[in-house]
C-alpha cells in the first residue's frame, strides 16, 4: 500500500516536473566537480614530469618518476611504515577499549556503573588542555616514542558511546541466557556481544583507522624525532619545502610533492567506495538513534 | 534516566551485587587506566596555571599572576575573538550548505546519480587536514601554477595573482571556503537520515492540497529538518573552543593577526616562542579555554535537553 502510494506520487510529480530535475542535476555535477577538480589536478600533476602550470586534463609528459621517488626513498619509507604500524595497532587497541567500556556501561545493575559513566563523560566537558597533557606525557617518558601516538587516541569517549548505543540494541535475554549457561562476563563479551556487533565494529574501527592514519596534532605535540614521524608529518614538511627527497629521473619537485599527497590518500581512496556504508552507519548509530 | 529506572527494580544489597559483577570490574580496568593516564592526570595539571614553571626550575606558586598577565595581552584577546569568529562562522556556513545540499539530494529521482553524488561529496571529509592544506596550498598558489589564480587571470578578473592564504585580507575567506569543501558533504548524512524518515503520505497530502515542489520543500521538508538542524548546531557549538588543526595547517606568519586562535596561541607560546617557555603561563591560557568550553558545553547540554529531550553528554 505504502509503496503503491509513493510510486503514484513519483509518477504524478514526473508529469509536471518541468526543468527542475535538469537544473538540479547540473547543480550536482558542479558540486561534484568542485570537490573532484582539486584532487584531479593533484593526480595529474603527480604523473606529469613538467611542472604543472594551470589546469591540464591529462599529464603533458607522463611518467611514474614522482611515485618511484616517494616509494623508494628511504626518508619516506620510515614515515609510511610508522603510519601503518600506528594505524593497525591503534585501531585494534581503540576497538578493544571501546567495546570493553561499552560492555560494562550496559550492565545497568552494576554498582559503580554511574561513576564509570560519569568519569567517561566528564572528559567530554572538561580537559586539562594541551600543556598539562604534554607535561604528563613527558614525565611518563612517552614523548618521542610511538607509544604516545598509539595509546593516547585509543581512549575515545565518543566512539565508546557509539559502541554502547549499539550494544544497547542487543536483546538482554541473549546475555542472560549465556550467563545462565555458565558463561563468565568475558565469555559473554566475546561470544555474544562481539559477534553480534560486526557492523558496528567495522564502522567504529574505520573511524579509528582514519583518525590514526590522519593524525598530525599528536605527532606535532609529542614527537620531535624525525625517524618517528608518520606520513602526514613527512608530507607536511615536504610541502613546507624542507627535506624534499632527491627526485628520481626527470621528476620535478612539484611532481614529487603531488605524488606524496596522492600516496597519503591512496590507501583510503581504494577502500572507500567499499566501506562507505559503514561510515554512514557509524554516524547514524550515534546521532539519530531515536 | 533509563538506567535509574532499571536499577530501581532490582534493589539487592550492594555486597552480593558487587560480587556478581566482579568480572566486569576487571573488564573495565584497562579503560579506567587509560582514562586516568590520558585524561585525569592532565586535569590535575591545571595546577600549573597558578605557578611559574619553566623547564629549568620546579613550579613556584604565583597565584593569579598568569591570568593578570594574560588578560592584559591584546594578542590573547585577539586569539579568543578569532577562535569564536572562525568556528561560529564556519559552523553556520557548513550547516547551511549541508541543509541546502540535502534538500536538493532529496529531490534527486535517479537513485544511481544520487548514490554517486553522495559518494563524491563525502570524500573530502576523510582527507586529513595536512592533505587538505597541501591540496589547497597547491591550487591557491599566487603564481600561475595555482589553478584558481590562473583561472582568475585568464578571465581578466585580476591581473596579479592573489595570495589567498598569505594575506590577512583573504585568509578568513579562504579558510571558510576550504572548510565548506571539507565538511559540507559529510554534514548531509545526518540530514539525509531525517529526510528519508519523512512519511511520503505527507507529501501526498500536500500535493492534493495543491502544493508544488517549492511549497512542499518549504512547508514539509524544511520543518522536518528543523529539529535536526538545531541538534547539529548545539552539538557543534559545544566544541568550538577545540579549534586547532584546521587552522594550524593553514596559517603562516603573514596572517597571524587573523588566524591566531587560542590553541595555536598556546602552541606557539610554548614550543615556538624563541625563549624559555613558561608552562605555567601557557597552561593558564589553556585553562581559560577549557573553562569557556565547559560553560558552552553545559549551556548546549541544557539547550539540548530543552529542545530534544536528551542531553549531549
Amino acid at each position: 500500500m505504502q509503496t503503491a502510494k509513493s510510486t503514484t506520487h513519483v509518477k504524478k510529480s514526473h508529469k509536471h516536473m518541468g526543468v527542475f530535475p535538469v537544473i538540479n542535476g547540473i547543480l550536482f555535477v558542479i558540486v561534484c566537480l568542485i570537490i573532484l577538480v582539486p584532487l584531479w589536478k593533484v593526480l595529474v600533476d603527480s604523473l606529469d614530469l613538467t611542472t604543472g602550470y594551470g589546469m591540464k586534463l591529462f599529464p603533458e609528459k607522463f611518467g611514474f618518476e614522482g611515485y618511484i621517488t616517494v616509494l623508494t626513498n628511504p626518508t619516506l619509507a620510515t614515515p609510511l611504515w610508522n603510519s601503518v604500524i600506528t594505524t593497525v595497532s591503534g585501531t585494534l587497541l581503540g576497538l578493544l577499549l571501546s567495546t570493553l567500556g561499552a560492555y560494562v556501561l550496559i550492565q545497568f545493575d552494576m554498582p559503580g556503573r554511574g561513576l564509570f559513566a560519569g568519569l567517561l563523560l566528564f572528559t567530554m566537558i572538561f580537559s586539562g588542555g594541551m600543556i598539562p597533557s604534554y607535561i604528563v606525557m613527558r614525565n611518563l617518558g612517552l614523548t618521542n616514542t610511538l607509544w604516545v601516538v598509539i595509546l593516547l587516541p585509543a581512549i575515545n569517549v565518543y566512539n565508546l558511546v557509539l559502541m554502547r548505543n549499539f550494544f544497547e540494541g542487543i536483546p538482554n535475554s541473549l546475555f542472560e541466557s549465556a550467563t545462565l549457561d555458565g558463561c563468565t562476563p568475558m565469555q559473554t563479551f566475546y561470544k555474544i556481544a562481539l559477534p553480534l556487533s560486526k557492523a558496528a565494529l567495522a564502522s567504529i574501527g574505520l573511524m579509528f583507522a582514519v583518525s590514526y592514519w590522519n593524525d598530525y596534532t599528536n605527532y606535532k605535540l609529542y614527537i620531535t624525532k624525525a625517524n618517528l614521524y608518520n606520513f602526514q608529518m613527512k608530507l607536511r614538511s615536504m610541502m613546507m619545502g624542507s627535506n624534499l627527497p632527491t627526485a628520481v629521473g626527470s621528476a620535478t619537485e612539484n611532481t614529487v610533492q603531488n605524488a606524496a599527497v596522492i600516496v597519503a590518500i591512496l590507501p583510503f581512496m581504494i577502500l572507500y567506495p567499499f566501506l562507505q556504508k559503514y561510515f554512514v552507519k557509524g554516524i547514524n548509530i550515534g546521532a539519530v538513534k531515536e | 534516566m533509563v538506567s535509574a529506572a532499571r536499577s530501581d527494580i532490582h534493589k539487592k544489597p550492594i555486597g552480593p551485587r558487587i560480587k556478581k559483577y566482579a568480572g566486569f570490574y576487571l573488564l573495565f580496568l584497562p579503560v579506567l587506566v587509560f582514562l586516568i593516564i590520558f585524561h585525569y592526570l592532565p586535569m590535575f595539571g591545571i595546577y600549573f596555571a597558578f605557578t611559574k614553571y619553566t623547564i629549568i626550575k620546579d613550579p613556584v606558586w604565583v597565584g593569579l599572576k598568569n591570568f593578570e598577565r594574560l588578560f592584559s595581552m591584546p594578542n590573547f584577546w585577539n586569539a579568543f575573538y578569532n577562535t569564536l569568529e572562525l568556528s561560529v562562522v564556519k559552523l553556520l556556513l557548513t550547516t547551511a550548505f549541508s541543509v541546502i545540499l540535502s534538500l536538493l539530494l532529496n529531490e534527486m529521482i535517479n537513485i544511481h546519480a544520487k548514490k554517486t553524488a553522495q559518494t563524491i561529496i563525502y570524500l573530502p571529509h576523510f582527507m586529513s587536514w595536512v592533505v587538505t592544506a597541501s591540496v589547497f596550498q597547491l591550487i591557491l598558489s599566487p603564481s600561475t601554477a595555482g589553478l584558481v589564480n590562473q583561472v582568475l587571470m585568464n578571465l581578466g578578473i585580476t591581473d596579479q595573482g592573489i595570495y589567498f592564504l598569505g594575506s590577512s585580507q583573504w585568509w578568513k575567506f579562504a579558510y571558510y571556503v576550504i572548510n565548506i569543501w571539507h565538511d559540507t558533504g559529510w554534514g548531509t548524512i545526518i540530514f539525509m537520515a531525517t529526510l528519508t524518515g519523512i512519511d511520503p503520505g505527507i507529501y501526498e497530502a500536500a500535493s492534493i492540497d495543491g502544493a508544488g515542489r517549492w511549497k512542499k520543500m518549504w512547508y514539509v521538508t524544511l520543518p522536518a529538518l528543523a529539529n535536526t538542524i538545531i541538534t547539529v548546531l548545539i552539538l557543534n557549538l559545544a566544541k568550538i573552543m577545540n579549534l586547532f588543526e584546521s587552522v594550524f595547517v593553514l596559517q603562516n606568519d603573514a596572517v597571524m593577526d587573523v588566524s591566531q586562535v587560542l590553541q595555536t596561541y598556546v602552541y606557539y607560546q610554548t614550543f615556538n616562542s624563541g625563549g624559555i617557555p613558561d608552562y605555567g603561563y601557557t597552561t593558564a591560557i589553556g585553562l581559560f579555554r577549557s573553562l569557556v568550553g565547559m560553560v558552552l558545553m553545559l549551556v548546549c547540554n541544557y539547550a539540548s535537553k530543552k529542545v530534544r529531550g536528551r542531553g549531549i553528554v
